[in-house]
């Protein structure tokens, strides 16, 4: 049993690294699905998970070597899924598929074998002191550097996603764009793995993304947004999971799935309300004089 | 100044031929129209010029010309338009061949960003997002990118299929500016009409270079027929 102190510091830290996350993984999540790569941020947080396990045989629960891990990981499984669509014998997605799911069960044999079920348990859905303070620094690395990388390269992501024939016809190829983006999701992910876990931390990077849509149509409006979002959604995940003493990750993937719910019932653009004319038949309705 | 000259070009996907044995210069400060019908290697000899498909075989020989300075329209371009950006900043993707990807916009590009926008017609449509765009609106769009490319070379590939009689005017007076500017201007069209109107030289393709030379010399019902022939023979040849 955690003396209830810890246990007050721990949550704080969670909630803290989730406000962290949230500056670095919403933003990447917008970019994600306005580049219709909304199932890639799964994709690689199953395809990561191999390299953080061989990481954690190696090194324990070291963040520093769980992130090289990782960052290796996603390397090697976005290069081979590159390689193999460019075969042309199978679409991105299906690549996809194929890669990402075995990384994913060679991660769970690897920590199921050599480092138990409650190691495997902590990593898959995250574990409520897993944030300390190591945990907080990379948590605010990734975002820091995340929030760099886009304000640097903003004009080329953009590029990249609207036109990259434009790109490419001015001899500029954009694959390094692709790469560092897969790298910063990479990143974003395993510095919430430990408190969240490998397959809910991607939810607070992709749902409040998707509940952005519902609020503002530019990029840098989304992008706020889905932050918003994305904090409020770890804080309650972080409160309500030490409350009921259970683990924070599905909690959190569950009241950003709420949220998004809100969003899409209330969101000005095409929420389910304003989609009904909800909005406009108020703003036409007569003044009293 | 300016000449792009082929040399024996073929170009192709594969054992597939779609341009055979070109060879012929595309005069600088001149507007060169190719005609020709369809699957007659047109788009892919344009692609070619921008340097974004290698020659199987033969030489382009752009001169000074990089790469990063062809402005090229294909016909269709790929353009993602449910990526959420409005036309200011799409128009403003022009600038990249200059600023690179990190150099900020200054006062002198914004003005130029004003102005191609309002020498397409789109001015007052600034924040609006690409996506809610009619097909028209966005062509001017993609017109009012190549102005802010400022290109010497310009490259268009059916600029004006499927708009209506409108924007044909309007876009086809953006062109004529481009020709008084004494910009390079190669355009594929299948309006005659157009081709006469703005070619100073045609190009009539069928796969080979049927004709090449000033447009009123070129443009004859007996090329065009001979262009119709040679194609019939290529296709005949593919099937066997």
């Amino acid at each position: 049993m955690i003396a209830p102190e810890a246990a007050l510091i721990a949550v704080r830290s969670a909630a803290a690294g989730g406000v962290a996350l949230a500056f670095g993984g919403a933003p990447l999540g917008v970019l994600l699905i306005a580049r219709r790569m909304s199932l890639s941020g799964d994709a690689l947080s199953h395809g990561i998970l191999p390299g953080a396990a061989i990481a954690y045989l190696l090194a324990g629960p070291n963040p520093w070597a769980l992130t090289l891990g990782a960052l290796v990981a996603a390397l090697g499984v976005t290069g081979l899924s590159s390689l193999l669509a460019r075969s042309r014998r199978l679409p991105e997605d299906a690549a996809f598929a194929v890669i990402y799911l075995s990384a994913l069960a060679s991660g769970v044999l690897l920590l199921a074998h050599h480092a138990g079920p409650e190691a495997l348990e902590a990593m898959l859905f995250g574990s409520p002191a897993g944030l300390d303070r190591n945990g907080l620094l990379l948590a605010a690395g990734a975002a820091t550097a995340t929030l760099l990388a886009l304000a640097l390269f903003i004009r080329g992501f953009v590029a990249e996603s609207v036109d990259p024939g434009f790109l490419r016809a001015g001899g500029r190829g954009g694959g390094w764009l692709h790469v560092l983006l897969m790298m910063l999701v990479a990143l974003n992910l395993v510095a919430g793995f430990r408190a969240f876990g490998a397959l809910m931390t991607v939810g607070l990077m992709m749902i409040p993304a998707a509940s952005a849509r519902f609020w503002a149509r530019g990029y840098a409006g989304q992008a706020a947004t889905a932050i918003v979002i994305s904090a409020a959604s770890s804080t309650m995940g972080v409160l309500i999971a030490a409350r009921a003493g259970v683990e924070p990750g599905a909690v959190m993937a569950l009241c950003a799935a709420s949220l998004f719910l809100v969003s899409g019932l209330l969101g000005p653009q095409g929420g389910l309300l304003s989609a009904f004319g909800l909005r406009t038949r108020l703003a036409g309705r007569p003044r009293a004089s | 100044m300016g000449a792009i000259t082929l040399t024996d070009v073929t170009l192709g996907y594969g054992a597939q031929i779609a341009v055979a044995g070109v060879s012929g210069i595309f005069a600088g400060g001149a507007t060169t129209v190719i005609v020709g019908p369809n699957g007659s290697g047109k788009s892919t000899l344009l692609k070619a010029l921008a340097g974004a498909q290698p020659p199987q075989a033969g030489a382009i020989d752009r001169g000074e010309l990089t790469r990063r300075r062809i402005a090229y329209l294909p016909q269709d371009p790929g353009v993602d338009r449910r990526f959420p950006i409005n036309v200011a900043d799409f128009v403003a993707l022009g600038f990249e061949r200059r600023l690179g990807l990190f150099g900020g916009m200054g006062a002198a590009e914004r003005a130029e960003l004003a102005a191609a926008i309002a020498a397409v017609g789109l001015d007052g449509l600034e924040q609006r997002p690409i996506d809610a765009l009619s097909g028209g609106q966005f062509q001017r769009a993609l017109f009012a990118r190549v102005i802010a490319e400022d290109a010497p070379l310009i490259l268009l590939d059916e600029p004006f299929a499927a708009q209506d009689a409108r924007t044909t005017a309007d876009l086809l007076r953006v062109i004529q500016r481009w020709r008084s500017e004494r910009r390079t201007l190669v355009i594929v069209l299948h309006d005659l009409a157009l081709a006469r109107t703005l070619g100073d030289e045609t190009l009539v393709m069928a796969r080979e270079a049927v004709a090449w030379g000033p447009t009123d010399a070129v443009l004859t019902p007996g090329h065009l027929q001979r262009a119709h022939d040679v194609s019939e023979r290529w296709l005949v040849e593919d099937a066997a």
